[in-house]
């Protein structure tokens, strides 16, 4: 004999019913919470449409979504072609994923150590000789963007690095303006007088992007001037880490994760250092986190070999699997233009691309003069390709600064540099 | 029916089963369909990508558009010799390795012990409250591993619980997450072992020094590890103790009569017994712990210094962000060569043995 | 000898015995003390941190960082859940995980306990062999298949897409092999009885054998339910639409700062917390039943 469990023989088919209707309503589109959520349906459409664009963007925060996002809605507006804007939680490895995937956006940010790889491979449409501003954009930003001799993207803004200080703490340690730094020792001077039970001198990154700027002043680097050998293991270079060691052992200088911190912008703005190296998108964060932190942002004092820092950048890449390229060539030439990097300056501190908004930039912006003044002695990151995995590599090893064989170091990154610049050929 | 021999036509009984497929047919078919949305879905996802895992490992395909299209090419070995012929790739397939190896040493073992030492302890008859008890210990293991990371961040950041706690114990503790010093490191040099002796510090393999490969978990690693024994321990103490209950009473009461004291009794007639769902749990513990993702591209993507790399995030990383897919694949496979081996070895190391050696039968006391 | 000696020979006998149990006795309680005590501190190991949890998202940040052991928040605030439930897209994602959870479980179901009656009950040729596949098939471990699941999704067009997420996770070893040694308990006579009254193999499996496996059927769904709920790395390669984002996904990025800082934890905690309630609401309803179960707990 059988038992019939009427109300299991009941409940399975209403569970596939509802799992049914779920699934219809799901397969409808996920409704978004967010306006800059949906890029329209994913991999089921066709790539025939040209009547909307994919834009993907890593953001540094909410001012940038929003500066973005108005930028590319006022475009569609005028347009008459529809573009959405998706924010990435990994830049890098959704764009990566995209690609393979055969379903990359339209439009997106590139940077500087991902456009070897994606260029060699053919993934980028080198749009560069049909932009009509072309010679508008900085020199440096041009030659950081061009591969094989093609510009491939047009830089959308720049960053440099400077010294932004707690004037607060500055005045509490009884410094004046005659006291900021203008070289190493001057550097390691001021943080040690900064240097409180609860806040420490100087904090920034423990990376390449931060502790270049001293391997530049050194007159060192990673690559030489013409691109095929690697100069990892010179004496200017464990010079600029020997100085950086001593502020840690110090205890002047510390990681932002020592002091409980995600990034040097968090360290400063919540008081625990009073100093740190940063870049323009500093500005963003301080005015809508930290709103009242006084700061003041100082060009980075010269090292031996004179003033240096770093300069960061990247493009609006579009694919070349894009069919919507003429769309996408219009649009990145709107928010390349004068009055659209002049609003993205105001809405999250970056530095426009051209130099025509030079002159407006610095009249607009007086507290961050430093930054743009600092693009004249500033170096690039190195573009060859796997550059970035020995500089991940590199990265690793700063976080044990404070103890590490800085010879061994240097040697170690010159290995692997020189290993990348020779496959590259 | 016996056949009739002569060419007389004799009348037979009806057939009572119909010709045709009949019963055995329609199961058949019905067997066949029953099984077909399984076999479909487990052929697709997970046969097929092995396979093309497999193509995608010895080819040079760079991400773009199909791997099976004609332009990406057949490069036999090359992405496996890369993972041992020194550089970059090498060393951090090296380091992912030792990071894993040590995380498997501490982790099975430990859990193991761990979650039968719960499983005798909750089992007992006497005690009251098991229930609760049981609860208690299995909780952590329904939770995702992305909450427990998350909770472990908190618990152990710079000033955060544990190190709350190590300062009501008047000691300083380290910045958890973000210190890379080996433990077998930090413990040698307490005992004053500062630098590495030249013969270990030499040689090396697959791109690390000797000294290197025995640096031990880092710090990092280690609350990992304290994270892995939490979140898989009251799982297996379920197992133990499902095994314990089924161990008759008998048998127990045999030993106490024979003058067995409790931990003679544990290891002489019930360790014995556990023997298969030791090594169950020794399996899962092993195939678990060299798998070990979730937790890393929560947490720390690798950092501090690499450290807490392991060949499943590697694998990952070298795909979706330095575009390596064809070494991204190599690892995998070789990670998991490295599973099925060690399932094997560890089963020639626990299998049954037919005789109990004569120093482990244990000898009848005489009763005055 | 006199009674009296004999007596107080066997009355000393008697209290040596006496002495002896209650020395046992005193021992036995000293024993169970301790064992009490070592289970009570390990249980509280276990248990506080998830106390901290909830507590800790009731805390203002700094308060988290100041007093990260305490459990009653000095000053009560709801902003790490108004920021979380209003002011980000964590309602999407819990409805993403959902919508999956339901769709895998259910499916989940349907197929294993298809497949394991076949393999239990129904002669067919290959039967063994199919088996052995799936017992072989449990032994890949899933991190291996990362990649090229992604492929494979990829090439058949479901990427980016809820048919990407659900429809490779339907179907899992374990299950199976939890369903086929459960109707393998099944007596056959039930069955008999089923097809001397007719009933082909479908409606014996229906109507007849399935209502009887309500009990492995339930341990199923829990397993499903947890397994697709927490599940992670299957969710990175199978989609990358925001829109699609799932609890798991979408807390771990709160983990790497994509809404917080780094010292945030408020608003990360109370992620956590409340993306182990449906969990835990299921394992405190069916906890009899959850560590009952000897084979196939297997934490994936």
């Amino acid at each position: 004999m059988h038992r019939t469990d009427r109300r299991f023989r009941t409940a399975l088919p209403l569970a596939l019913l509802t799992t049914g209707a779920l699934t219809l309503t799901a397969c409808g589109g996920g409704s978004g919470f967010d306006e800059d959520a949906d890029t329209g349906g994913g991999g089921d459409e066709t790539p025939a449409e040209t009547s909307e664009l994919t834009l993907l963007i890593g953001s540094s925060g909410d001012s940038e979504t929003d500066a973005v996002t108005a930028a590319v809605d006022a475009w569609a507006l005028e347009s008459g072609i529809d573009a959405t804007v998706t924010v990435a939680s990994d830049l890098n490895q959704e764009l990566s994923q995209g690609f393979a995937a055969g379903s990359p956006p339209d439009v997106f940010y590139q940077s500087t150590d991902q456009l070897a790889g994606y260029a060699s491979n053919g993934s980028l449409w080198a749009y560069g000789s049909e932009l009509a501003s072309a010679d508008d954009f900085y020199p440096s930003l041009v030659e950081n963007f061009t591969y094989d001799g093609e510009l491939f993207c047009a830089p959308k803004d720049f960053s440099t690095l400077a010294l932004v200080i707690n004037t607060d703490a500055w005045a509490a340690a009884g410094l004046t303006d005659a006291d900021v730094p203008t070289d190493w020792d001057g550097l390691a001077a001021a943080a040690a007088a900064l240097t409180t039970d609860t806040q420490v001198g100087l904090s920034f990154g423990p990376e390449y992007q931060r502790l270049g700027v001293f391997m530049a002043q050194a007159g060192g680097g990673l690559i030489s001037q013409d691109g095929t050998t690697a100069i990892a293991d010179s004496p200017e270079n464990l010079e600029a880490l020997t100085y950086v060691q001593q502020m840690l052992v110090d205890g002047v200088l510390a990681f932002p994760s020592a002091i409980d911190s995600g990034w040097g912008g968090e360290a400063f703005g919540s008081g625990r250092a009073a100093m740190t190296i940063e870049g323009n998108w500093i500005m963003g964060a301080l005015r809508n986190d930290y709103p009242d932190v006084p700061f003041l942002v100082a060009e980075l004092p010269a090292g031996p070999a004179g003033q240096g820092t770093l300069q960061f950048t990247n493009c609006w890449g579009i694919a070349a699997d894009s069919p919507n390229q003429q769309a996408a060539l219009e649009l990145v030439e709107f928010l390349t233009s004068t009055e659209q990097q002049a609003g993205f300056a105001e809405a999250f501190g970056v530095m426009p691309s051209v130099l025509s908004a030079g002159d407006d930039f610095r009249t607009a912006f007086p507290d961050q003069v430093a930054f743009l003044d600092s693009a004249e002695f500033a170096i690039g990151m190195p573009t060859v390709q796997g550059a970035s995995d020995v500089i991940g590599d590199l990265n690793g090893q700063i976080e044990g600064l404070a103890t590490a064989d800085l010879a061994g170091l240097l040697t170690s990154v010159q290995t692997n540099m020189q290993a990348v610049l020779d496959s590259a050929g | 029916m016996s056949a009739p021999t002569g060419a007389t036509s004799v009348t037979t009984a009806p057939r009572t089963t119909p010709r045709g497929p009949g019963i055995r047919g329609r199961e058949a078919a019905a067997g066949w369909l029953f099984i077909a949305p399984m076999l479909i879905i487990l052929g697709l996802f997970l046969v097929v990508p092995v396979l093309m895992a497999a193509w995608v490992s010895v080819s040079d395909w760079t991400g773009r558009g199909s791997p099976l299209s004609s332009t990406v090419g057949f490069v036999g070995a090359d992405n496996f010799r890369q993972l041992v012929a020194g550089g970059l790739p090498t060393q951090d397939f090296g380091t992912a390795l030792r990071n894993n190896a040590w995380y498997v040493l501490l982790v099975v073992p430990l859990q193991t012990a761990l979650s039968m030492f719960l499983a005798v302890m909750v089992n007992r008859r006497i005690l009251r409250g098991r229930g609760a008890f049981r609860t208690a210990f299995y909780f952590p293991s329904v939770t995702s591993s992305v909450a427990i990371t998350v909770l472990f961040l908190f618990l152990f950041s710079a000033s955060g619980a544990v190190n709350k706690l190590v300062g009501y114990l008047s000691a300083e503790g380290p910045n958890w997450f973000a210190d890379a010093r080996g433990v077998v490191h930090i413990a040698l040099g307490a005992v004053g072992l500062d630098q590495a002796p030249a013969a270990l510090a030499e040689h090396g393999f697959l791109g690390l020094s000797w000294w290197a490969w025995l640096a031990g978990p880092s710090v990092a690693m280690s609350v990992f590890i304290v994270m892995a024994i939490f979140t898989t321990s009251g799982t297996f103490m379920l197992l133990f103790i499902a095994a314990l209950q089924a161990i008759a009473g008998d048998v127990e009461e045999a030993a106490v009569m024979d003058g067995a004291n409790g931990w003679q009794r544990f290891w002489f007639v019930t360790l014995p017994m556990l023997r298969p769902t030791l090594f169950t749990v020794v399996t899962l513990g092993l195939i678990g712990c060299w798998q070990v993702f979730d937790q890393i591209y929560t947490g720390t993507q690798g950092g501090p210094a690499k450290t807490t790399l392991t060949p499943a995030y590697l694998s990952y990383t070298a795909s979706f962000e330095s575009h390596q897919w064809g070494r991204g694949a190599a690892i995998a496979f070789v990670l998991f060569a490295i599973i099925v081996t060690m399932t094997i070895l560890q089963r020639i190391v626990l299998r049954e043995r037919t005789s109990v050696p004569r120093r482990k039968r244990f000898v009848r006391e005489d009763r005055p | 000898m006199t009674t009296t000696s004999q007596r107080t020979e066997a009355g000393a006998a008697q209290d040596r015995r006496n002495l002896r149990a209650d020395r046992s006795a005193g021992r036995q309680r000293t024993a169970t003390i301790a064992a009490y005590t070592v289970l009570v501190v390990l249980a509280l190991i276990y248990i506080y941190p998830f106390l901290i949890t909830v507590a800790t998202s009731f805390k203002s940040d700094a308060e988290a960082v100041s007093s990260p052991l305490g459990l009653v928040p000095q000053t009560w605030t709801t902003a790490a859940y108004e920021r979380l439930l209003l002011r980000s897209d964590f309602p999407l994602w819990f409805q993403n995980s959902a919508i999956v959870t339901l769709c895998v479980t259910t499916g989940r179901v349907f197929i294993n306990s298809l497949a394991g009656y076949a393999l239990a009950r129904l002669q067919f040729r290959g039967r063994a062999l199919v088996f052995a596949g799936v017992v072989a098939v449990m032994a890949v471990p899933g991190v291996v298949l990362l990649i090229p699941k992604f492929l494979v999704i990829n090439q058949l067009g479901i990427y980016d897409s809820y048919a990407g997420m659900i429809i490779p996770l339907l179907a899992d070893a374990a299950g199976i092999f939890i369903m086929k040694n459960f109707f393998e308990s099944v007596p056959r006579s039930v069955e008999e009885a089923a097809r001397i009254d007719g009933a082909g193999p479908f409606r014996t499996y229906w109507s007849v054998v399935l209502p009887m496996a309500r009990p492995a059927l339930i341990t199923l769904v829990i397993l499903s339910f947890q397994g697709s709920w927490n599940e992670l790395s299957h969710f990175i390669v199978a989609s990358q639409d925001p829109a699609l984002r799932t609890l798991t996904k979408g807390v771990a990025q709160l983990a790497s700062g994509a809404l917080s800082q780094g010292s945030q934890y408020p608003i990360k905690l109370a992620a956590a917390a409340i993306m182990t309630i449906p969990v835990a609401v299921l394992f405190f309803v069916f906890q009899r039943r959850i560590m009952n179960v000897t084979s196939g707990a297997v934490k994936e």
